[in-house]
């Protein structure tokens, strides 16, 4: 047996998202999407686990001008499916190695964005495919009906206990990505990701503060009071999101 | 805890047969596979980042670490073990045993299978796809090269095309293999897989049988197959789980140890810590005796010097149980001021972090400077006196270098298992380098006689230095000693970064004077070496970093003096080049400013001052513990062979040297932000220790005319085994399948002082061929009886048989009957030690291609090159893998990975991500030259090459950097913000 073994003390696998819901209304439970972040933590003891698995939830629909993707869909997947804007499967493939990019869902990335479940220990959120689907206008379906624009979920915080089904977002536009980082596929230290419609531009980072955040495309550091970590501090974090901010931008004209 | 943990009853399929199986809530799918036998699956982190235990889950490539076993119910898992379903290999298995892909084979089992499910989805995929599927396989060894170049083969072979054998380019040499020639831009560079070394063969070495042929290493079906080979493959009944308490403080003292609560926690058998074993001082590093002073160490202290530091340890009967006790172990401390610069360290005032009254030989105890070292040559001072004074020597060149902390990262941790036999005596298994330091060394920790312990070191899956340690044996001694049940204990991911060992840091000064015919007339070399807070190898370590610092440029004078402090950093230790690669990054990036202030090309400067066939070694005998005074010695040692010459020429022409004096190539119109550079370094190491390492080697022959070969010498997937195997299959005659290596295990194996210094090929490969040798002269005598010969020496052995003059033969087989069945019946055998008067240095010349985007700070490598002369490669394949390997390392000291500590001394990045290693679909290209020269006091011409891919690389980049901005950045790693700097530094 290796150490430190997986703190799920409990699992569970609902055939229901309605049951899903319910299961998570219980004390210390947690959804299991993947496990590339729940099954991997060693510092959150005592949790019980409810597996999404058997919800349905890992489909991909195309309707009229928005793309909805099931929070169950792997990373994997959307890296090779057709309907995915071609810059958004490629972010997709470079937001984990091939092992477990296999298992990381949608949902769990947006989660661990929200959450800050999936942030470096200096608390900086860095998930570029996050901020992709912020720049390409995501909105996000819980399992009670509703919906909420990501950037709005990503300033309010997401509950524990709130599951979330799907993703959709508007496919349409030209996206390009910029960013800084040690090696090529290192996380990066700051992303842009910049979609072009028409004459409107949208810009994500990564990088720059505790959730991945929209930016304005014209003054990208204005307001951003970036953390500071081991591998960029505060000022060069502002830096890079002016200097990648244009380059994205550029790249998609 | 397990007591409360759910159960729950699973169905799924494993290898196409169907499993039902009942499992714990937090049983992951990797512990699972390992307790129904899969022991190809293996642990690398728990967080499923190194790929170690990745399997095919409904087809896909996924990390077993992060699946919990339940949800797996319903599901399909495949693991390399479906393919063994016969003695024969699989193709894609064939495929990676015949390029030599597996160096340790600790990840072999995830590559293969991520082979697998890439050819049956894409039966011909782009090298860009290989590498994306290998993304998720840290492999610490390969540099990713020769299991790409495997993908690619078994693919073809799948698809029914026919392969190459795989063996060298061999290249005409393009120097007369002493002077230089002039650097041709028109002269293309050879074509070819980058996986293929390109091998420069010299005309004094003979064409061999095996040596020097592209032999497939004897342990590669093992590998391939994931058969149980590792330290942690084995089952054992009533075994415990060992779990450590280490310290969150950097320093403190120990106030008291409660354990009682977690003595009284059902399922633990015992906990240990200062107040229950005995205070014996001791030094861990694998260092052969006695071992260097201070005995700084005992197995648990009532004091505390770094993050992570021992405090005690658990045995019980499930991980769980150990990791819950662990929490209820109450630890009262006294928190001290810690340091954690080496600089600081000596300042009066500073918290003394070995006050202890019984550790002795601390050279200045009150400033923590455990070591003073002093070695010097000539008038050093005279000539920096002359040199200010405008007089002969012209200018006088100070520079201060700062080199980093890093870790070794071997993607198995260490573990050890140890238990008491039936003779009650104290087994060891152990992921080890060293496993006869390590019996010698744990012996009286236990209070035991060394003849009472058997270390046992299995296949290993990586060290690089770091098991160069006797670090957690003491531990499981303790335990299964005290239990009488077997005990095991593996470090975790975190702790392996923690508390194991790493790489010194250390500031270096140079300080060179250089005549006006721009020659070398002194050079001084101040070290302050970070040994952290134990000595282990500390004094070894910077001793190298003098020797390698001073020996690979001539001056008439040389002085190097170092302080080796204590601090409370995590401990440093051995690691692959020992001391070398910081000397090197700061010498060559000293000489190419030399260079560059006088307005040479460095290659130039350099050249006109390095050492060449017939030089002195001069600082080397007055370095170590064995040093002398300038009076005392006659002669010092030279340089017998040097290919440097070839290498630069072959290398130069590789990279496109040129191309660094093309104002479009170096700024390219389409990208502004982006210049190039090309950086160069000259590298020089040593192969082994003098008058110190030895191995042994024993050869017997079998009945059907093979041969056991037992060697102490410790294969971690350098090849060790496999090259030995060559060069006794040489001496005899035999093809090297006939040759059965087992090492090593202290109860069956001669003595060798361990896989370390560049020592094996060389010196263990030398007990291996006069071992050898010793056995042939015997078959000789015998071939003779049988043959009617009277003249012995006249028989040739070759291809199984002894041929007499006259052209009859007789096999070895035969010769075996006879002697073992038939007639003076007797066991035919030899052994043989050694030991060498001699340190021959392999070269080599280092290239690195880099781009840096200005606005940013952020620099790509983009090509490596090293040329190496390694003396004969025994094995151009595993060869030219220790060079590949070596520079993938040496990349990610260079570029991206470091220690980050907050104020405290906590170790802020002790995972894989935040701590950066290169991943395969990231990689450089990287292209190894071999070029041969013939050493003669080595086996077959050998010489050492493990160790100097680890030299050249950072100044390398350093160098292209400056060549490609002007700005020389002096401390390392190259990091974005630390380039951004430098460079904004540098306009304004």
């Amino acid at each position: 047996m290796g150490p430190s073994l997986p703190l799920a003390s409990a699992y569970y696998r609902p055939g229901a998202v309605a049951e899903a819901q319910q299961l998570l209304t219980g004390e210390n439970r947690v959804a299991l999407a993947g496990g590339t972040i729940v099954n991997a933590d060693r510092e959150h003891g005592g949790i019980e686990v409810v597996d999404l698995q058997a919800l349905g939830l890992a489909t991909i629909a195309a309707e009229a001008d928005r793309l909805t993707l099931g929070a169950m869909v792997t990373l994997s997947t959307l890296a090779r499916d057709e309907r995915v804007p071609e810059a958004l499967g490629a972010i997709a493939r470079a937001e984990l190695p091939s092992t477990m990019r296999t298992r990381a869902t949608v949902g769990g990335t947006i989660a661990a964005a929200a959450t800050s479940a999936g942030v470096t220990t200096m608390g900086i959120a860095d998930s570029v495919l996050a901020a992709g689907f912020l720049a390409h206008d995501g909105v996000v379906h819980l399992a009670d009906g509703s919906s909420l624009p990501l950037a709005q979920l990503f300033a309010s915080g997401l509950n524990a206990r709130t599951l979330i089904t799907a993703i959709s977002i508007d496919p349409s536009g030209v996206t390009a990505t910029a960013s800084t980082g040690r090696t090529p596929a290192d996380v990066p230290i700051v992303a842009a990701v910049a979609r072009s419609t028409g004459d409107t531009v949208t810009v994500a980072l990564t990088g720059v503060a505790a959730t991945p955040a929209l930016v304005d495309p014209d003054d990208p550091a204005a307001g951003l009071e970036p953390p500071s970590d081991f591998r960029g501090s505060a000022d060069y974090r502002r830096t890079l999101a002016a200097t990648l901010t244009n380059r994205a931008v550029e790249a998609t004209r | 805890m397990s007591t409360t943990t759910q159960q729950l009853q699973i169905s799924f399929t494993l290898n196409a047969q169907p499993v039902d199986e009942t499992v714990a809530a937090n049983e992951n799918l990797r512990d699972l596979l390992r307790r129904l036998g899969m022991f190809s699956v293996k642990f690398g982190s728990s967080d499923g980042i190194t790929g170690a235990a990745a399997v095919l889950v409904d087809g896909e490539l996924a990390s077993a670490d992060i699946i919990l076993a339940a949800q797996i119910d319903g599901h399909e898992v495949i693991t390399v073990e479906s393919l063994n379903t016969e003695r024969d290999l699989h193709p894609i298995q064939a495929a990676f045993t015949a390029v030599g892909a597996f160096q340790s084979g600790y990840s072999a089992g995830a590559m293969i299978l991520g082979t697998k499910a890439l050819l049956e989805a894409n039966p011909n995929p782009s090298e860009a796809e290989i590498r994306d599927m290998l993304s998720g396989i840290l492999d610490r060894e390969t540099a990713y090269v020769k299991p790409i170049e495997a993908v690619k083969r078994a693919a073809a072979v799948m698809r029914g095309e026919s392969v190459d054998a795989f063996g060298p380019i061999v290249l005409k040499p393009m120097t007369d293999g002493t002077n230089a020639v002039a650097y041709d831009p028109a002269s293309p560079a050879p074509e070819g897989s980058e996986a293929i070394p390109r091998l420069v063969p010299s005309i004094d070495v003979p064409d061999m049988a095996v040596v020097g042929k592209p032999e497939v290493k004897v342990d590669a079906v093992k590998l391939a197959k994931g058969n149980p080979a590792f330290t942690d493959d084995i089952e054992l009944r009533g075994m415990l789980y060992a779990r450590l308490l280490t310290s969150p403080h950097a320093h403190a003292t120990i106030v008291d140890i409660d354990d009682a609560e977690a003595l009284a926690l059902p399922g633990v058998q015992a906990v240990m810590h200062y107040k229950n074993t005995p205070r014996i001082k001791y030094a861990s590093g694998g260092q052969s005796w006695p071992n260097p002073h201070p005995h700084d160490q005992v197995s648990f202290d009532d004091k505390v010097r770094h993050v992570g530091d021992r405090v005690a340890v658990v045995a019980a009967d499930t991980p769980e149980i150990a990791e819950a006790a662990c929490e209820l172990i109450k630890v009262t401390y006294e928190v001290l001021p810690a340091i954690f610069d080496e600089g600081d360290a000596m300042v009066d005032g500073a918290p003394v972090i070995h006050d202890e009254e019984d550790t002795a030989e601390i050279f200045d105890r009150d400033r923590n400077i455990v070591h003073q070292i002093k070695a010097e040559r000539g008038d050093v001072d005279a000539a920096f006196a002359e040199a200010l004074g405008g007089g002969a020597a012209s200018k006088l060149y100070e520079q201060t270098f700062r080199v980093h902390q890093v870790q070794q990262c071997p993607i198995e941790p260490h573990i050890s298992i140890a238990w008491l036999d039936a003779d009650e005596r104290l087994v060891i298994r152990t992921a080890t380098q060293v496993p006869f330091h390590t019996r010698r060394m744990v012996a009286p920790l236990l209070g035991m006689d060394i003849k009472d312990i058997r270390v046992i070191k299995p296949r290993i899956g990586g060290g690089f230095g770091a098991k160069q340690e006797m670090l957690i044996e003491d531990i499981v001694g303790h335990l299964a000693i005290a239990t009488r049940r077997p005990v095991r204990l593996e470090l975790t991911r975190s702790e392996e970064f923690r508390s194991s060992r790493t790489r010194h840091p250390q500031t270096i000064t140079y300080r060179t004077a250089v005549d006006a015919d721009n020659t070398l007339v002194a050079q001084e070399m101040y070290v302050i070496g970070n040994t952290g807070p134990y000595g282990t190898h500390g004094y070894t370590v910077q001793t190298v970093t003098g020797l390698r610092g001073l020996t690979s440029y001539n001056a008439a004078s040389k002085r190097f003096h170092c302080d080796v402090v204590y601090t409370n950093i995590p401990v440093p230790g051995a690691y692959r080049g020992y001391g070398a690669p910081q000397a090197e990054f700061a010498l060559e990036a000293h000489m190419e400013d030399i260079a560059i202030d006088r307005g040479l090309d460095p290659i130039e400067f350099k050249r006109l001052n390095w050492v060449k066939v017939g030089s002195d070694l001069d600082i080397a005998p007055h370095l170590g513990e064995r040093s002398v005074e300038e009076g005392e010695l006659e002669e010092y040692p030279k340089v017998m062979t040097s290919g440097i010459e070839e290498c630069v020429a072959q290398a130069q022409r590789e990279i496109g040297w040129h191309r660094r004096e093309d104002p479009a190539w170096v700024a390219p119109a389409d990208r502004p932000n982006i210049r190039r550079g090309i950086g160069f370094a000259f590298c020089m190491h040593g192969t082994a220790i003098p008058f110190l390492d030895m191995g042994g080697c024993s050869i017997k022959l079998n009945d059907d005319g093979s041969f056991n070969m037992l060697v102490g010498a410790t294969d971690l997937g350098t090849g060790a085994d496999t090259v030995l195997g060559q060069i006794a299959a040489e001496v005899l005659g035999v093809a090297l399948d006939d040759i059965k290596v087992y090492s090593s295990d202290t109860d069956m194996t001669p003595f060798d002082t361990g896989a370390y210094a560049s020592s094996t090929t060389y010196i263990s490969g030398t007990a291996a061929m006069q071992a050898a040798e010793v056995v042939r002269e015997r078959l000789k005598e015998r071939a003779a009886m049988l043959l009617e010969i009277e003249i012995p020496c006249t028989i040739e052995l070759r291809d199984g048989r002894a041929f007499a003059p006259d052209g009859r033969s007789v096999s070895l087989e035969d010769i075996a009957l006879d002697s073992l069945h038939w007639q003076d019946q007797e066991q035919i055998m030899g052994t043989s030690s050694y030991v060498s008067p001699e340190c021959p240095p392999p070269f080599a010349a280092q290239f690195a291609e880099i781009e840096v985007d200005v606005e940013t700070g952020q620099v790509t490598v983009t090509k490596l090159v090293m040329a190496v002369d390694c003396g004969v490669a025994i094995n151009p394949i595993t060869a030219s893998g220790q060079v590949e390997g070596g520079m993938a390392q040496a990349l990610g000291y260079a570029h991206c990975e470091e220690f980050a500590f907050d104020e405290t001394g906590k170790l802020l990045n002790d995972e894989f991500g935040p701590y950066k290693i290169y991943r395969a679909d990231e990689m450089p290209a990287m292209i190894v030259y071999l070029v041969q020269t013939m050493e003669d006091s080595g086996p077959f011409g050998a010489k050492a090459v493990a160790e100097i891919p680890k030299d050249g690389v950072a100044p390398a980049i350093r160098n292209a950097i400056l060549q490609a901005t002007g700005v020389a950045i002096n401390d390392l790693p190259f990091t974005p913000e630390r380039v951004h700097a430098a460079l904004t530094a540098h306009q304004a």
